[in-house]
C-alpha cells in the first residue's frame, strides 16, 4: 500500500487542471465543466494520480491512474470528497457513472436508483433515500382509476399551463402538478410554486407537489463520461424518466403524464419522443404510463410560452404579457416587477 | 435525545466504517457491512447499545462498514450522533 499519497482540494492553477484534464483523458474521460470543487491525490510529492468533482450535490469526474488502481484508492478518494462535501454542508450526495461500475461505488456507500442500460446510473449515498421519499409522496394519495400527472418548471405560470392543468384533471380522477424545485429559472422555485397554487386552486381535483431531488432537471445531468452526443441525451431522458416511473409514479398510481406539444425548442420536442419511450414502451416492472400529449394553447395564432412572457417580461412591453396569463399571474408580476422596477432589475 | 442536523463520522477506509445521521420522526439504523453475514447481528447489537446508552430516540442512522472493531464501531456512532444532535451537556459516565 502506497503511503505517501496525499489529499487535498485542487488548486485552480491552469496547470493543475490541465494534470486533471490529462488524468481523465488517461481514463477515457472527459473534464466537465461545470464543477465547484476538486479533489485529489497526489503521490510523489506533486503527481496528480486520482481525481474526484464536485458540484451543487453531484460527484463527478472520478478517476484513478491506471497504474495506482487495486490499492483502495476509490474508497478514500470518496471518503475526502464525501467530507468536503459534508462541510460544506451538502450530505445527500448523487453520483453517475457506468453500470459496470455500479459494485465500486456501492462499497464506497452508494447505491444504484435507475439504471439506462449499457449507458447510465444514477447513485445516492443512502441506502434508504428514494423509499424515505416515496412513502412520504404517498401520504398524498388519492383514489381513482385515472391519476393523471405533470412536471412543469412554470417560470411563470401562463394560461398555457392553465390550459394543459384543466384538461388533465377534466380527464382523470386526480392529477399531480410536479413544480420543478430547482433554483435555475428567472422566477424563485417559492414564486413558481405559489403560482401554480394560485392559477389551479378553483380545480377541485389537483394537488400541487414540489419535484424534489429525484425529478433530475437536464443542466445537471454530467456527461464527461459518454461521448457521443446521441448517447448523452439518450442516458439523460432515460434516468429521469426512469426514476418518474419506477419510483414516484408508483407512490401516488398515477397512469398518465400529459404534456404540451412543442411548437419551438427541439430539445424539449426530443424530450416528449423519449418521454414516450421510457414511460410506455421500454419493458421493466413497473406499470406502463400513457403519455397525452396535447396542443398548446394559442392566442392571436401564437402559441402561448412562458419563454414568451420572460421574453416581453425584458422588453417592457408589459402590457402584452396580460393575454398570456391567467389573473393570478398577472397580479403578482405587478406587484413584483412592475409596480418595482428596482427589485426586478435586482432578481434577473 | 434527537438527530437535528446531518453529520457523518468516520470513514470508508479497511476497519474503519463511515456513520450518517439525519433528523426524522422515529429512530431508524440502517447497517451495510462488509462482514454483515458473519457479524451483523454482532454490529446491530453494539449500535443499538451505543444509541440506548446516549439516550437516542428520534433519528435515521446509516452505517457504511467496513470491517471495524466493535470500539471503533462504538466511537464512531458516538462521534456521529453528538454532531448531529447538538448537546451541549453530556452526561458522559453513562456512555463509558
Amino acid at each position: 500500500m502506497n503511503t505517501d499519497i496525499k489529499f487535498a482540494i485542487l488548486d485552480n492553477s491552469a496547470k493543475s487542471l490541465n494534470d486533471v484534464k490529462n488524468l481523465l483523458e488517461l481514463c477515457n474521460l472527459q473534464l466537465d465543466s461545470n464543477i465547484d470543487l476538486f479533489v485529489v491525490a497526489y503521490a510523489n510529492k506533486n503527481q496528480i494520480i486520482a481525481s474526484t468533482g464536485l458540484y451543487h450535490n453531484i460527484i463527478k469526474c472520478i478517476a484513478i491512474d491506471p497504474k495506482y488502481r487495486g490499492e483502495n484508492l476509490s474508497n478514500q478518494l470518496l471518503n475526502e470528497i464525501i467530507n468536503y462535501a459534508a462541510d460544506k454542508g451538502i450530505f445527500h450526495l448523487f453520483l453517475y457513472t457506468k453500470p459496470e461500475n455500479i459494485r465500486i461505488f456501492n462499497e464506497c456507500g452508494f447505491y444504484p436508483l435507475v439504471v439506462v442500460p449499457d449507458l447510465a446510473t444514477l447513485m445516492e449515498n443512502t441506502p434508504v433515500g428514494i423509499a424515505h421519499y416515496c412513502k412520504e409522496l404517498s401520504n398524498n394519495q388519492h383514489s381513482g382509476k385515472k391519476i393523471g400527472s405533470i412536471v412543469m418548471n412554470a417560470n411563470p405560470f401562463t394560461l398555457g399551463h392553465q390550459y394543459l392543468v384543466e384538461f388533465a384533471a377534466k380527464e382523470c380522477d386526480w392529477l399531480y402538478i410536479f413544480v420543478v424545485s430547482e433554483e435555475n429559472s428567472l422566477f424563485s422555485f417559492k414564486d413558481r410554486f405559489n403560482l401554480v397554487q394560485a392559477g389551479t386552486a378553483k380545480i377541485a381535483n389537483v394537488s400541487v407537489l414540489s419535484s424534489s431531488e429525484y425529478i433530475v432537471s437536464q443542466a445537471t445531468f454530467p456527461n464527461y463520461f459518454l461521448k457521443e452526443k446521441a448517447d448523452i441525451e439518450h442516458a439523460n431522458t432515460g434516468i429521469d424518466l426512469l426514476l418518474f416511473r419506477n419510483y414516484i409514479a408508483p407512490s401516488l398510481n398515477i397512469t398518465h403524464r400529459f404534456v404540451g406539444t412543442e411548437p419551438f425548442s427541439p430539445i424539449t420536442n426530443k424530450y416528449n419522443q423519449g418521454m414516450k419511450y421510457w414511460l410506455n414502451q421500454y419493458q421493466t416492472m413497473t406499470p406502463k404510463i400513457d403519455l397525452i400529449e396535447i396542443e398548446r394553447k394559442h392566442t392571436n395564432g401564437v402559441a402561448i410560452s412562458a419563454t414568451a412572457v420572460r421574453r416581453l417580461l425584458n422588453e417592457n412591453k408589459i402590457n402584452e404579457i396580460k393575454e398570456l396569463v391567467p389573473e393570478t399571474t398577472w397580479n403578482f408580476l405587478q406587484n413584483n416587477y412592475v409596480k418595482n422596477t428596482e427589485r426586478y432589475y435586482e432578481n434577473r | 435525545m434527537k438527530i437535528v442536523k446531518d453529520a457523518i463520522a468516520g470513514t470508508l477506509e479497511s476497519s474503519d466504517l463511515q456513520v450518517k445521521v439525519s433528523p426524522q420522526k422515529q429512530l431508524e439504523i440502517v447497517i451495510h457491512s462488509d462482514v454483515i453475514h458473519q457479524f451483523g447481528d454482532q454490529i446491530t447489537i453494539i449500535v443499538e447499545d451505543t444509541l440506548k446508552k446516549l439516550g437516542l430516540t428520534e433519528g435515521l442512522i446509516i452505517i457504511e462498514d467496513k470491517g471495524a472493531l466493535d470500539c471503533v464501531i462504538k466511537a464512531r456512532v458516538e462521534v456521529a450522533v453528538l454532531r448531529g444532535s447538538e448537546v451541549n451537556e453530556l452526561n458522559w459516565r453513562t456512555l463509558k
